[in-house]
């Protein structure tokens, strides 16, 4: 148990482990917080992230909660009226749907129906996104369902210091937050990296990062397709064009400032998300860049996004309709030749 | 098994048993208070001095006083919309004007009827959407049922707090068909936590009938799937909820877990005040006559009569009972239960409307 809490900076560790221990150390340092979901005991959850957990803060502060999405949020809002700060884990995000009405018209809504009276500092977290073939509800990223409910903040890390950092923000934020972790880069070996602990490790919620610096587009994206941007930046470098990638890391609340300060030297704008098309975070962006820095572009914006369907099982059929690294670099050219 | 019949309580020992006479008449005067709380309303929005609807309580007042009767300052609630009087009927024991009482003020509640600042939550959402983690009571939202879940991690939080407080939920029968429903009592069950469900069932959800709602002769019966007692009260009479809400209450406090409790009542008018005079097209008359001959005021006038602590001569004295909102006067009522009402109305009326750009404030909370 004691290699939950320890923490060796010169060890290169996963995304998966920096949730853990993110997860763990607030758990150590809160002592009114409380986990809840379903087989996040016992089995340490579906993946591992809470592996330890029960087995280190007891049955009471991690819950093995019946399969109820609606309760689990709910009974965490109830929580939070006696002062506690709760992580509900969703076993899939795809499964967040079942609890929509207590995220969305509860949880969201509390301070500001009891005009600041009561916050609800929640974090909901769970795997998401495709690439995986877990076919139409274990792939989705469904984050613009809660990006138009206000009073939730959005978070979606793509490396494993933003997975910790931004988890441990998110857990001592005194509002509820839906935490996107993106399943394909939980064990990935080539992004591992090494990790800080407790108030060192932060990454405050609503600031972009720049992945990769470059003159001549800018490529925006969060998660997953953050990965497709960098290599589609090397196959631009390879055609005489240098991208500069920017990881939003939270989509509410928005940082804007860092995008248009790009948009100020490369005057070209792709933007990239996983999710369907219409009413996607991608367009979000490209509004807002539209409103607020149009005179700093040189080229209509575009996006690359998955079509506006499901995700398919088989990969020929996922592959099909999701973003990919050619499919951001042919939409960069466009925007650079433009 | 054990039925749902063999869980009530022994007529031999009852809660109201250890009530003094002076409990007798607080309770008959709370249940005063809530019957003029709602013809007041229901005057005043005739005179178009009220925004949105009103869910009247009228004729179901029992069923709200006789099951907050017995709580302790330190618990909890969860009201719904036709159960405004529980704002400020929570710990009126206490005292109705005692301002440390855990409950709202009537200035606070009327505050939040006229869509004042003086509002617990400044008006922001309408009517029974309010709470306030002072008074222990949970802010409900339209979607009923929604507040179980939040009752029950209310609690949950509560022991590991330290404390041992009950919470009581307040549900018409309509919303025990929705899944937060089961979820929650199901979760409730299977940690023993002190959950009280109290289902008003007053026979309509909106315009549909019980009977096309869920199928079972009685609805306390659905306990037994969550092997919970499920108890059965006459909702007309205030001494029967008080005595089956404490027998479930004290069975929580002793960390025997959740209870429902059903308490038969009937609607006396439409779903909200836009719906009365539909629902006169869609309830048999016959139904309704039958359904609200037995007034609550009525009923515990009677059986203190019959306990030796009312003369039959004062029962005849302000007779609310068995009147409609438009043939009952001030008269009717006793002094003091106007003269408190009057000061809520008369204090929402001074009190000032929240500014235009409160609308966009407290979306998030800042201090993070």
């Amino acid at each position: 148990m004691a290699s939950l809490m320890q923490t060796d900076a010169t060890i290169k560790k996963n995304y998966l482990t920096a949730l853990k221990e993110a997860i763990a150390e607030e758990m150590d340092r809160n002592q009114h917080m409380i986990c809840m979901g379903e087989d996040i005991g016992l089995l340490g959850g579906a993946f591992g992230v809470t592996d330890g957990l029960q087995e280190k803060f007891g049955t009471e502060r991690v819950i093995d909660m019946p399969i109820s999405e609606a309760c689990i949020v709910g009974a965490a809002c109830g929580m939070a009226l006696n002062g506690k700060t709760v992580m509900v884990e969703m076993q899939f995000i795809d499964f967040i749907s079942c609890g929509f009405d207590q995220i969305v018209n509860m949880t969201a809504t509390y301070h500001y129906r009891t005009a600041g009276e009561v916050a609800v500092p929640m974090v909901i977290r769970g795997p998401a996104g495709a690439y995986g073939g877990g076919a139409l509800y274990h792939s989705q990223m469904n984050e613009a369902w809660f990006c138009n409910s206000p009073g939730l903040k959005v978070v979606c890390p793509s490396t494993p210091r933003d997975a910790k950092g931004l988890m441990i923000a998110a857990l001592r934020d005194p509002n509820p937050v839906i935490f996107y972790e993106i399943k394909e880069l939980y064990r990935k070996r080539e992004i591992e990296e090494e990790l800080e602990s407790g108030d060192e490790a932060i990454v405050p919620l609503g600031k972009a990062s720049i992945s990769r610096a470059g003159e001549d587009v800018t490529l925006v994206s969060y998660g997953q397709t953050v990965w497709q941007c960098l290599e589609a930046a090397e196959n631009l470098s390879k055609e005489g064009y240098s991208a500069e990638v920017i990881d939003i890391r939270t989509l509410v609340p928005l940082d804007q400032e860092t995008i248009i300060n790009s948009l100020k030297r490369t005057n070209r704008l792709v933007v990239v998300n996983e999710a369907p098309m219409t009413c996607g975070f991608a367009g979000e962006i490209m509004a807002r860049i539209s409103q607020e820095a149009f005179e700093y572009l040189d080229a209509p914006p575009m996006r690359v996004t998955r079509m506006d369907t499901p995700v398919p099982w088989v990969k020929p059929l996922e592959l099909h309709v999701l973003p990919s690294a050619d499919k951001i670099t042919e939409a960069a050219l466009r925007v650079c030749k433009f | 098994m054990a039925t749902t019949t063999e869980r009530q309580p022994s007529e031999k020992s009852r809660p109201r048993d250890l009530l003094s006479p002076q409990d007798y008449q607080e309770m008959l005067a709370q249940l005063y208070l809530a019957r003029y709380f709602d013809v007041r309303l229901i005057k005043e929005k005739k005179r178009g001095r009220l925004r949105g609807t009103l869910y009247s309580s009228h004729n179901q007042e029992a069923v709200i006083v006789g099951s907050l009767f017995g709580l302790r300052s330190d618990d909890w609630i969860s009201p719904i919309h036709r159960d405004m009087p529980a704002f400020f009927l929570k710990d009126a024991r206490a005292g109705w004007r005692n301002k440390e009482r855990i409950g709202m003020s009537i200035d606070e509640v009327c505050g939040q009827v006229w869509g004042r600042a003086t509002s617990p939550g400044r008006a922001r959402d309408n009517w029974s959407h309010i709470g306030s983690t002072r008074a222990k009571i949970i802010h409900s939202t339209s979607m009923l049922a929604g507040t179980i879940p939040a009752a029950a991690g209310v609690v949950y939080a509560d022991r590991l707090n330290g404390g041992n407080s009950v919470v009581l939920t307040f549900n018409g029968e309509g919303s025990t068909a929705q899944g937060v429903f089961h979820e929650a009592i199901n979760f409730a069950a299977v940690h023993k936590l002190p959950v009280i469900t109290i289902i008003e069932n007053n026979h309509w959800a909106y315009g549909t009938p019980t009977e096309l709602e869920y199928s079972l002769p009685d609805f306390a019966r659905r306990a037994d799937g969550y092997g919970i007692p499920g108890l059965i009260a006459d909702g007309q009479d205030v001494l029967d909820v008080y005595d089956k809400v404490m027998t479930a209450v004290e069975h929580a406090r002793a960390g025997h877990g959740p209870s429902i409790v059903e308490c038969k009542t009937f609607r006396a008018y439409g779903h909200g005040d836009h719906d009365d005079d539909r629902a006169a097209k869609y309830r048999p008359a016959k139904e309704v006559d039958e359904g609200r001959r037995r007034d609550p005021i009525a009923i515990m006038k009677a059986n203190m009569v019959k306990a030796g602590l009312m003369t039959k001569a004062d029962a005849k004295k302000y007779a609310a009972e068995n009147k409609g909102a438009s043939e009952v006067h001030d008269t009717d009522f006793p002094e003091d239960v106007v003269a408190y009402l009057t000061e809520g109305v008369t204090s929402a009326l001074k009190a000032p409307v929240p500014s235009a750009e409160e609308g966009a404030m407290w979306v998030f909370r800042e201090d993070a």
